[in-house]
């Protein structure tokens, strides 16, 4: 306990030096803006504005990229609520009842609250990764590379059951995105593969093009097939503090959500993807009038706002103390971390204490900040929403284009973004989701590397996996896991949860 | 459909890295792990094949030729001019390039727009952030 608070004032001490609090506004504002972008969800934001951060150091990079992230994501939820286009998955619950709030001449209420609830699980998520980051780094110390390996294959396998349409269909998006990590030079050997003769390819696929591409240029081409259909609430968005009746009766909601994220983020598998739809579930059974649902409850809006917001936090956790990445967002953070010379992993938080503690720090200063920023620039957004489509993403385009150039300044990865933009399009088309696809290409470099050196150590057995009881616990439930998501029983209500869902 | 497209893929993936070596498994060669996922994805491509023979099919959502062509076209023509002449023609040739693929569009609009962000752009990343991309080298010589 007072290991904690001597930690969290270090990185108090950190994430409030004048730069470093610029930063994090900096963060915030420009991911806000971006991401209230109908159609640009926080990967696509990330990927963007990555190069933003080059310039700056290691620890201020990682703040801001922070900022960004957590602006992205309460960018998404202010166009989930003003013209129900949710940015992504996790907004998808919020533009229920949120938009319906909107209708009804109550849009500043509902922006409101989604702002307090999601400061409140921010709050709570940040003190959760400050308790247990540091257990489970020494635990992290402990796994081999067989643990490693089945911790992931549970990440995947949680990937595959929380993806939208059919498992088998998941699955196959996961082997495809685990065969395009292994394009490029061999980690062991050095030997080129599948590089289909291009020079480029050595390094392996970018992962930033890669995201890019698929959740960018993918879904402009996407929202271009159909036409808009979008309204925007009228000019005045109204009172935007909820009243105290609201706060008492969002308060159960809130807290309940803030818990169910904070668990769910942690999962490997883009848990955190879970979080607001359990968290609206929840609030619909254990409310008086469940009708008032779909119509404009506020519940409705605090719940899954504050459980998206401390599952985006505590997603954090793998990422900071295992190395592992559990969503794409997190990959991305990987992919900067790269950039600034720092291996994610246990090893950050015992040799760059300043660096691990000023960010979770920094996580509720950049919270904070979003309330005042969002608060008073609702206004700005609204107008900024009323921009049509047809400019929208030419605007969009651009800012893509010079953000993948701007990464490693070569222009072939323009054209690499280019091409996945079509092969995202073509996928889509096909009902082939690409999210999980992403994931196991996330996890693929890392997961090869495992295996090999597992197997290496046990002389080629596959028995290493099983007789090592952690390895075999984690592979085990990642099994149960598919083969419950397959029994026609679950597989029916799955879907029909999906279908509720859209 | 699908299953005929990873099918596909699958196959293509094997046939590239057919001439890798594959090693043992307790010193698994590059070849490896490339060869047993391009099966695996055939496999499961073929399954979907069956399934799909079975059941009625969803028909195909259409897929549109004009905006694909024209927004990747844009990409790529901002990859092909930002190095040689810079952000000053390549962003407005995305801008125009791209607005074409909106059934909506309009000229002097877009130009307009095209002029804004370019100038928008170049003050925020050359100047504001300093990153190294070309503004417009034949003119000014950076």
């Amino acid at each position: 306990m007072f290991d904690l608070v001597g930690n969290l004032a270090l990185g108090f001490a950190v994430a409030l030096s004048p730069m470093n609090l610029a930063l994090a506004f900096l963060g915030c504002l420009v991911g806000t803006l971006i991401g209230v972008l109908p159609g640009v969800g926080p990967i696509a934001t990330i990927a963007m504005l990555m190069p933003l951060t080059l310039k700056v150091d290691p620890t201020g990079a990682l703040i801001m990229l922070a900022g960004i992230y957590y602006g992205a994501q309460y960018g998404g939820s202010t166009t989930a609520i003003l013209i129900n286009v949710p940015g992504e998955v996790t907004s998808v619950m919020t533009a229920l009842d949120g938009h319906a709030m909107a209708r009804n001449g109550q849009a500043g209420i509902a922006l409101g609250m989604a702002a307090i609830a999601s400061f409140f699980a921010g709050t709570v998520a940040t003190l959760v990764i400050a308790a247990i980051g540091a257990p489970l780094t020494k635990l992290a110390l402990l796994f081999g590379p067989a643990e490693y390996f089945g911790l992931m294959v549970l990440g995947l396998a949680l990937a595959i059951v929380l993806a939208r349409g059919s498992v088998l269909k998941a699955i196959i998006m996961v082997v495809f995105g685990l065969l395009l990590s292994t394009v490029g030079t061999d980690l062991e050997t050095g030997q080129e593969r599948l590089m289909l003769g291009i020079a480029d390819l050595s390094d392996g696929i970018d992962f930033a093009v890669l995201a890019m591409g698929l959740f960018g240029i993918a879904e402009i081409l996407r929202n271009l097939d159909n036409p808009e259909a979008r309204n925007v609430v009228g000019g005045h968005v109204g009172r935007l503090l909820p009243s105290l009746m609201d706060l008492r009766r969002c308060f159960g909601p809130i807290l309940r959500a803030t818990g169910l994220g904070s668990v769910l983020g942690i999962l490997p598998g883009n848990g955190a993807v879970l979080a607001p739809f359990a968290s609206y579930t929840l609030e619909k059974k254990l409310a008086d009038d469940p009708s008032r649902f779909g119509k404009g409850a506020i519940e409705g809006v605090a719940g899954p706002e504050a459980a998206n917001n401390a599952g985006a936090q505590t997603a954090f956790i793998p990422l900071l103390t295992l190395g592992i990445p559990p969503n794409a967002v997190m990959a991305l953070m990987v992919g900067a971390m790269t950039i600034h010379g720092i291996i994610p992993g246990p090893q950050i938080m015992i040799k760059q204490s300043n660096l691990f503690w000023g960010m979770i720090a920094s996580m509720w200063i950049g919270n904070l900040m979003l309330l005042v920023i969002n608060l008073p620039l609702v206004g700005l957004w609204v107008r900024l929403l009323k921009v049509p489509y047809r400019l929208m993403f030419t605007i969009i385009l651009v800012f893509c284009c010079i953000g993948i150039y701007s990464i490693n300044n070569n222009p072939s990865d323009v054209y690499f973004t280019a091409f996945f933009g079509l092969v995202g399009y073509v996928l889509i088309k096909l009902g082939l989701e690409p999210a999980p696809m992403l994931l196991g290409f996330v996890l693929g470099k890392l997961m090869e590397e495992k295996l090999r050196q597992a197997l290496a150590l046990s002389e080629g057995s596959f028995l290493t996996f099983v007789e090592r009881p952690v390895s075999a616990g984690l592979l085990v439930i990642a099994f149960a896991i598919i083969i419950i998501a397959v029994l026609p029983a679950v597989n029916k209500k799955r879907e029909a949860a999906f279908q509720s869902e859209m | 459909m699908a299953g005929l497209v990873v099918i596909g893929m699958a196959v293509f993936a094997f046939w590239q890295g057919a001439d890798l070596p594959i090693g043992t498994l307790g010193g698994m060669g590059p070849g490896m792990l490339p060869r047993s996922l391009a099966v695996l994805l055939g496999l499961l491509g073929a399954l979907l094949l069956v399934g799909a023979m079975f059941e009625a099919g969803v028909p195909l959502e259409p897929l549109s030729i004009r905006g694909p062509v024209l927004v990747l076209g844009a990409v790529v023509a901002f990859g092909l001019t930002v190095r040689p002449y810079g952000l000053i023609v390549a962003g407005p040739l995305a801008i125009l390039i791209s607005a074409f693929a909106s059934e909506e569009v309009r000229w002097a609009e877009t130009i307009v727009l095209g002029a804004i962000m370019t100038a928008f752009c170049i003050g925020l990343f050359k100047f504001a952030l300093g990153l190294p991309i070309p503004l417009a080298p034949w003119l000014i010589g950076y």
